[in-house]
């Protein structure tokens, strides 16, 4: 039996809390975001969280205009991939950032969204 | 290991039905077999495939009901669900199991049905084939995926709209020849770049429709189709698969997945990206065909863009793409879709493609691509 370094329940309980949490391998440094068993890179088991600051830059965004169902209030909306300035990056929903200010290396900042019981990642203004 | 041929293919009209997904695989079958030319009691596996049908039809188990509505209801069956790559997943499967000589006739297909229930359900269904916990709770869609991609590729490369709008074009065109065709409309660039904003770069003409429909392969072994002089040989068939996750990949403007499976598949079938002569390749969206046509090798990175626009995939071009109109104009049940693009390769290489063949057509390649790009399959054929 492996000792979970950190669940996707831990990671998102984590961000419910305002904080982020990646996890290194001690073997070859390798940076991920959790659940991992083996190592992509070297396939060992060697990880240790590490907290993540939550600023980075948007690698890549769009604007759902057609939303899945049981979001046509939110719509229309900004979906980010985000380098982080660890060097690893998340995907998020782009919050208190007009649509139109969007473009590629703007500068964000990891905050909680929560739904209920559900929690998401979001990225705002810095 | 054995050489596997396809002796029959069959498809149903992609678009609208009021079947479900299981009839529309049964009919497409029947036509398969009767195509083949042998007896329905030769079929000695079923490899299925059908992804949305545990949501939208609340039905699962459909690889024994397809088997029982197509009236063999005692052989095995196995039901495969990789996303829009699932029965291309099912045919490498289907391929192993005779190549294997486990059995000599194996039948492979797959069927949707999604155009039964509200767009916006049929959306969340196919987001599901999206990571749960990273990417839908943002509300990631398909077509923001390839909006994410898209907006790479042109930061990367100059990749424009306008170049997308090409592949559309250039398939609704094709779609005009194929009978088989959801849409035989033509449309022009304006008719793209006017059309409304899905996800930012990608406009609704940028997007494959949501289609009913159904499709399915008789594989058999080299004995069997050594007699059949309409038998395609199946050359190679590669899968690979990338990180589900999207902040896992390096660079969003490739697709290594496809660039692993077609490299693999080459040097199975022993051939390279100029021995192919015409190409089924998986454009659910404009930019999926642009970088597909980077990773299977027929451009450099980067040049997908302008080899569309200059109509050097078109039908009469240097290497046409997806004469079947693609998934953008003949349609995509996204089960079908993998079996449909084989059945069109195995028409074309038998010089039964009508007003769409491509003259003298000898080596085909397929590409499907499932989900937000974690699972690739490219195969091959020729007709020796």
């Amino acid at each position: 039996m492996t000792e979970h370094v950190l669940t996707l329940k831990h990671f998102f309980e984590e961000a419910r809390a305002g904080r982020l949490t990646g996890i290194r391998c001690g073997k070859c440094g390798e940076l991920a975001i959790p659940p991992k068993e083996f190592c992509p890179t070297c396939q060992e088991y060697d990880w240790t969280p590490v907290p993540l600051a939550g600023n980075g830059a948007v690698t890549s965004f769009t604007v759902i205009r057609i939303p899945p169902r049981g979001r046509a209030a939110e719509a229309p909306y900004a979906v980010a991939v985000v380098r982080l300035d660890e060097g690893v990056s998340l995907l998020g929903r782009i919050v208190d950032i007009p649509l139109e200010h969007l473009r590629t290396g703007l500068a964000v900042r990891f905050r909680p969204l929560m739904t209920g019981e559900q929690t998401a990642v979001g990225f705002g203004p810095v | 290991m054995r050489r596997v041929a396809v002796i029959g293919v069959g498809i149903t009209k992609f678009g609208k039905h009021d079947r479900t997904s299981s009839e529309l695989f049964a009919e497409a079958a029947a036509d398969a077999i009767r195509d083949a030319d042998i007896a329905p009691s030769a079929i000695q596996a079923l490899y299925y495939g059908n992804v949305t049908g545990g949501e939208g039809e609340k039905q699962l188990h459909t690889g024994p009901l397809a088997a029982t509505l197509l009236g063999l209801p005692t052989i095995p069956t196995t039901r495969f669900e990789n996303a829009c790559a699932t029965s291309h997943v099912a045919f490498r499967h289907a391929l192993m199991e005779v190549a294997s000589g486990a059995s000599d006739v194996v039948l492979v297909g797959g069927a949707e049905r999604v155009l039964n229930i509200p767009t916006d359900a049929a959306t969340e269904y196919f987001a599901y084939c999206s990571d749960a916990s990273y990417e839908q709770t943002v509300g990631l869609t398909f077509p923001g995926v390839f909006a994410l991609i898209a907006r790479a590729h042109m930061e990367k490369y100059g990749t424009t709209e306008e170049q997308m709008a090409h592949v559309a074009v250039k398939n609704h065109r094709h779609g005009v020849l194929n009978p088989k065709a959801q849409f035989q409309k033509e449309i022009t660039v304006d008719t793209v770049l006017k059309s409304a904003y899905v996800a930012d770069p990608l406009k609704l003409f940028d997007c494959c429709p949501f289609t009913d429909g159904g499709a399915a392969l008789v594989l058999v072994s080299e004995e069997i189709a050594r007699k059949r002089p309409r038998a395609v040989w199946a050359l190679a068939s590669q899968a690979a698969t990338d990180t589900m996750f999207l902040h896992e990949k390096r660079d969003l403007s490739r697709v290594t997945a496809t660039e692993r499976a077609a490299a693999a598949a080459y040097h199975q079938a022993g051939k390279s990206p100029t021995d192919v002569d015409v190409v089924e390749l998986h454009d659910c969206f404009t930019i999926a065909e642009i970088v597909a046509t980077e990773g299977l090798g027929f451009f450099e990175p980067g040049a997908g863009g302008v080899a569309a626009e200059k109509g050097w995939t078109s039908l009469g071009g240097k290497i046409p793409v997806n004469p079947s109109g693609g998934l953008k104009a003949k349609g995509h049940p996204i089960g079908a879709t993998g079996a449909a693009q084989i059945a069109e390769i195995v028409t074309q290489l038998r010089g039964e493609a009508g007003a769409r063949q491509v003259e003298g057509a000898r080596t085909g390649l397929t590409h499907t691509l499932g989900g937000n790009t974690a699972t690739v399959v490219v195969s091959l054929f020729g007709r020796d």
